[in-house]
């Protein structure tokens, strides 16, 4: 049986793949529309693979160049697995694989949404969100297989059948080390692509509309291509990436959570193991389902639309709570319907954290209407509007965190708060239940910027009012999918890194028996063997308590680490923002034909130099984010490191909610007051609400969103580091 | 190559040309080298019906050739001063708005057929003084009210428009100002209050002088050219319209102005 369902859960990435490629082929086989329809996607397509292609080029190097310092750790020091190099390039390799085939699709599918829209409405939508779901669907495909691939391998090696356990547990541990491939390409995805986006949207905006006074998604705006491309680069490849890295790494820690909770408990710990993986795999399924259900009539409003596409996202959640419950008491599971209760825990948290997200930045409630009635005043009172609901904003999230942990612990730990690691396994079981649904939840935010693009492409195209309407409709849901969307990767960060410190120690532990430490001082005089030793034991090992000086600067680091990082992208993206005004003013200086329409301006150049910025920008930020916890543990050590991820993960993801959630809340503010309120565009109001709008651009897409990456990588860091840590610190 | 007359009205002016309405509203609008940018107004006039008008032909057969490399005179001013009021109304032609970035809209003129179910006007004075008024007089009893002869306070042409009040053109207190986009409000209301119970006062003025440009959404009916007892309307297309068959004129004067 337990063979049966592990490659089951293989079977369903090759399913989920297969889908998307089904997808794929539908979407192609429709029309592309006119001549200029075909060219303008021809731009954005050629600008988003030149990205691509340059991010994998520097991506090549760093990468190379992080598996030599892998090989020499695992093969020099042998403080690491031997495998860790192949994994980490495997992982990294995946994650670059399921981005460039979500951008390929998502770049063909604007044009084609855009002419399906001349039809039907109905039609726009399903083109739009099947193209949408190829990335969800390719993200969890990759994704289990990768690791139903890799735990296959080292049963192979390391048989599971040997009786300890103990097998298992090292290659969970070790496999745990190999998501670090995909931390690394989600870094370059995220940061590199939330820079890329916004230099160019804020550029194209401030030369475009400022001082050349040309609408937005104008085609004589040489950055207007690089603005659409951006769109495709940080909300489908950056998105798709963190989240791939989430997936993983959620998978991956519950495993070994797993597998350490039901050390020496015979098959119960395989079953364990293969629970996280079942549930996973159930959830593709399901998320097939809900894609299918997206459905809509011929002119349907904006909530029929928002209807429909939660219609598919809640049957999938509805299927994936009964199909749990069928395979925690299909694997015989101790304590299913708490095993249970911390996947739904972890499902409905995802939930509240997206409708929180809602609440506060979608226009039709009440904080974006606040901060556009406050626009009346304004524009300082708009920034602090914002800036204020954004505050209040991070309360649901963090409450709904709080509680999914406290009831996935309490749950899976039979309300016994001394029972750690069953407790930490529910935790890990809680992050996989969120992301299980991953497949259409990321399908509705990749799904924005093909709407999005859709609507540029039409309005460029001079396609007529009822056609723009049907765009306008569906970049509208797109819009407010895309935030629901930030909410969700941010909240999933917050749980995998919670998952992932966990499996901090675990890993410690793996590091510890490597390099031939047998015996724990667990206090009182008693010495512990290291395999046997509890969670209590290593605490008291190592000291980690809120009265060592080393966890309280651990946990001051963290947070300075969450700000540090947050202030470096946002100055990255007004530097970059300077180099795109530098060349849209050039172009339109040195070519003059651009404004009457007789010169077309080189939109391959503003690409060009966002793409370039955005390498060389991302270079500190992310050099911060891999290289504080390697400082960190080799002057705290294990202490310090676990304060330092604490103190990281508590800051980040507060920040991260509020950069959010304040930058969508100005966005859509400002769209508020364009729909007709407050004096309507080029109202006073409508000023005040651009600059808002404007500081709010890199908060909710660049730093917000990079903040999940650095609390996720800065974990991975140290697990993959722990080694190192374990055997040399100053402190 | 064929000239063209077109009476500019921000700034008052007369311009000689030999591009065409279409690629003078985009000159004027954005400049030769496409580096200025801003709005423009004018009105296309008839050369025949100003022949015994005293303007400076000569000066206009002199500069306004060809440029040596054979590429048509973009502009010549003729006159900058008291142009509007020696022009006379059978000499306008079509009227054309071009936008920031130049597209250019062309209005004909239409027959004065307006109704009136409100008894609040808002109205933007546009040339030869550009005060911004609200009134109880229709564009036409507005018209005549200021170039008709009977008021101290008067000019002997004037170009106008009327401009949106939404449900301000009924009940001034109103809170709901949707898409209004003007500033101080609070002010226009009381100027409404005002001239709504005023009796021996058909007209007050909101603003002194037209503040940054004329805002296209803003503008009701359409534009009004007055000169006592006659009038010139043209239309503005509906937004409809707009949408449909001037999409690219209609988006651009929607854009917000940011600067």
């Amino acid at each position: 049986m337990t063979e049966t369902i592990f490659w089951m859960a293989g079977l369903t990435g090759l399913i989920a793949l297969a889908t998307a490629w089904m997808f794929t082929r539908q979407m192609l086989r429709e029309e592309e529309g006119t001549e200029r329809m075909r060219t303008i996607a021809s731009h954005v397509r050629r600008g988003a693979m030149a990205y691509l292609f340059q991010q994998y080029r520097v991506m090549l190097i760093v990468f190379v160049a992080m598996a030599l310092i892998l090989a020499v750790l695992a093969f020099g020091f042998e403080v690491q697995s031997r495998w860790l190099p192949v994994g980490f390039l495997l992982a990294g390799l995946l994650s670059a694989l399921a981005g460039f085939y979500g951008m390929r699709t998502a770049t063909a599918a604007s044009a084609r949404t855009a002419h399906a829209a001349r039809t039907s409405l109905g039609r726009a939508l399903r083109v739009s969100f099947r193209s949408g779901a190829v990335m969800g669907l390719t993200v969890v495909g990759f994704a289990i297989l990768q690791v139903v691939f890799w735990l296959w391998i080292f049963n192979q090696i390391f048989p599971y059948s040997d009786g300890s356990g103990e097998n298992l547990m090292l290659a969970t541990t070790t496999m745990l080390n190999f998501a670090m491939g995909a931390s690394f390409q989600a870094l370059f995805a995220r940061v590199g692509g939330g820079i890329f986006t916004k230099a160019a949207d804020v550029g194209a905006d401030l030369v475009g509309k400022v001082e050349a006074g040309i609408p937005e998604d104008d085609p004589r705006n040489p950055a207007t291509i690089a603005d659409n491309v951006g769109d495709n680069v940080g909300d489908v490849a950056g998105m798709g990436a963190d989240l791939f890295e989430s997936y993983t790494g959620s998978i991956l820690a519950a495993c070994a959570l797993g597998a350490a909770a039901f050390l020496g408990a015979g098959d119960m710990q395989w079953k364990a193991v293969l629970f996280p993986l079942a549930v996973a795999g159930l959830g593709i399924l399901a998320s097939i389902a809900g894609v299918f259900a997206v459905r809509t009539r011929e002119g349907a409003g904006q909530r029929e639309l928002l209807e429909s596409l939660s219609r598919g996202i809640n049957l999938s959640a509805i299927l994936i709570t009964a199909a749990s419950l069928g395979i925690v008491f299909l694997l015989g599971m101790e304590n299913p319907w708490g095993l249970w209760g911390a996947v739904v825990a972890g499902l409905l948290t995802g939930v509240i954290i997206g409708k929180s997200t809602e609440y506060f930045t979608a226009s039709s409630f009440k904080p974006a209407r606040e901060i556009a009635r406050q626009a009346n005043t304004g524009p300082a009172t708009v920034i602090i509007s914002g800036t204020g609901f954004g505050m209040i904003s991070v309360a649901i999230p963090m409450l709904a965190v709080a509680a999914g942990t406290l009831a996935a612990f309490m749950l899976a730990s039979g309300f016994d708060l001394m029972n750690l690691s069953m407790g930490l396994y529910g935790i890990g079981v809680a992050a996989v239940g969120m992301l299980s649904t991953l497949g259409i939840t990321l399908a509705s935010d990749a799904y924005g910027p093909i709407a999005d693009n859709a609507g540029g492409n039409a309005e460029m195209s001079g396609l007529g009012p009822e056609v723009r309407g049907r765009t306008d409709a569906l970049d509208s849901l797109g819009n407010t999918t895309a935030a629901t969307g930030k909410g969700f990767a941010i909240g999933s960060a917050a749980l995998t890194a919670l998952a992932l410190l966990a499996t901090y120690i675990e890993v410690v532990r793996a590091s510890l028996i490597r390099t031939g430490v047998t015996l724990l001082d667990a206090g009182n005089g008693l010495m512990v063997a290291v395999g046997e030793a509890s969670l209590r034991d290593f605490m008291h090992y190592f000291g980690v308590h809120l009265l060592n000086p080393l966890v309280l600067v651990g946990i001051f680091l963290g947070a300075m680490a969450a700000f540090l990082f947050c202030g470096l992208t946002v100055q990255a993206v007004g530097r970059a923002a300077g180099k795109m005004v530098d060349e849209v003013r050039r172009q339109f200086n040195e070519m003059p034909g651009i404004m009457d329409g007789t010169q077309e301006p080189d939109y391959a150049r503003c690409v060009a130099i966002s793409t370039k910025a955005a390498q060389r920008e991302m270079m500190l930020p992310s050099l911060l984010a891999v290289a504080i916890p390697i400082v960190a543990g080799l002057l705290f050590g294990v202490a310090g490191v676990i304060g330092l991820l604490a103190g990281a993960l508590a800051c980040g993801f507060v920040l991260a909610v509020f950069l959010a959630n304040s930058g969508g809340a100005w966005d859509n503010a400002k769209k508020y007051i364009e729909e007709g309120h407050f004096g309507g565009k080029g109202s006073a109001a409508h000023k005040a609400a651009v600059i808002g709008d404007t500081v709010g651009d890199p908060f909710k897409d660049t730093s917000g969103p990079s903040l999940n990456i650095l609390i996720k990588l800065m974990t991975m860091t140290a697990i993959v580091f722990a080694g190192i840590t374990v055997s040399w610190h100053l402190f | 190559m064929k000239k063209y007359l077109y009476l500019s009205i921000i700034p008052e002016s007369l311009i000689a040309s030999m591009l065409s309405p279409e690629e003078f509203g985009n000159y004027f609008a954005v400049g030769s080298r496409k580096r200025s940018r801003g709005q423009a107004v004018f009105f296309e006039l008839d050369s025949s019906q100003l022949r015994d008008v005293d303007l400076p032909w000569r000066e206009m057969d002199a500069r306004c050739v060809p440029h040596p490399d054979g590429t048509p005179k973009r502009s010549v001013y003729l006159s900058i001063y008291r142009v509007l009021e020696r022009v006379p109304l059978e000499a306008f032609k079509d009227l054309y708005l071009a936008t920031d970035d130049g597209r250019v809209l062309a209005l004909q003129q239409g027959a004065y057929d307006l109704q009136h179910d409100e008894r609040l006007h808002f109205y933007q004075e546009l040339c030869p003084v550009t005060p911004r008024v609200v009134s109880t007089l229709t564009p036409k009893a507005f018209s005549q009210f200021i170039t008709g002869g009977s008021n101290t306070l008067e000019v002997p042409k004037i170009v106008f428009c009327n401009l949106i009040l939404r449900s301000l053109r009924h009940d001034p207190d109103s809170e709901d100002i949707g898409e209004l986009p003007y500033e101080n409000i609070g002010h226009l209301r009381d100027c409404l209050r005002e001239v709504a119970v005023a009796k021996e006062k058909p007209t007050k003025t909101v603003e002194r002088q037209l503040r940054g440009e004329i805002m296209y959404r803003t503008v009701k009916d359409g534009y009004f050219v007055g000169e006592g007892e006659h009038i010139l309307y043209y239309p503005m297309p509906d937004r409809s319209k707009l949408e449909r068959e001037y999409y690219e004129w209609w988006r651009s004067a929607q854009a917000p102005k940011l600067a």
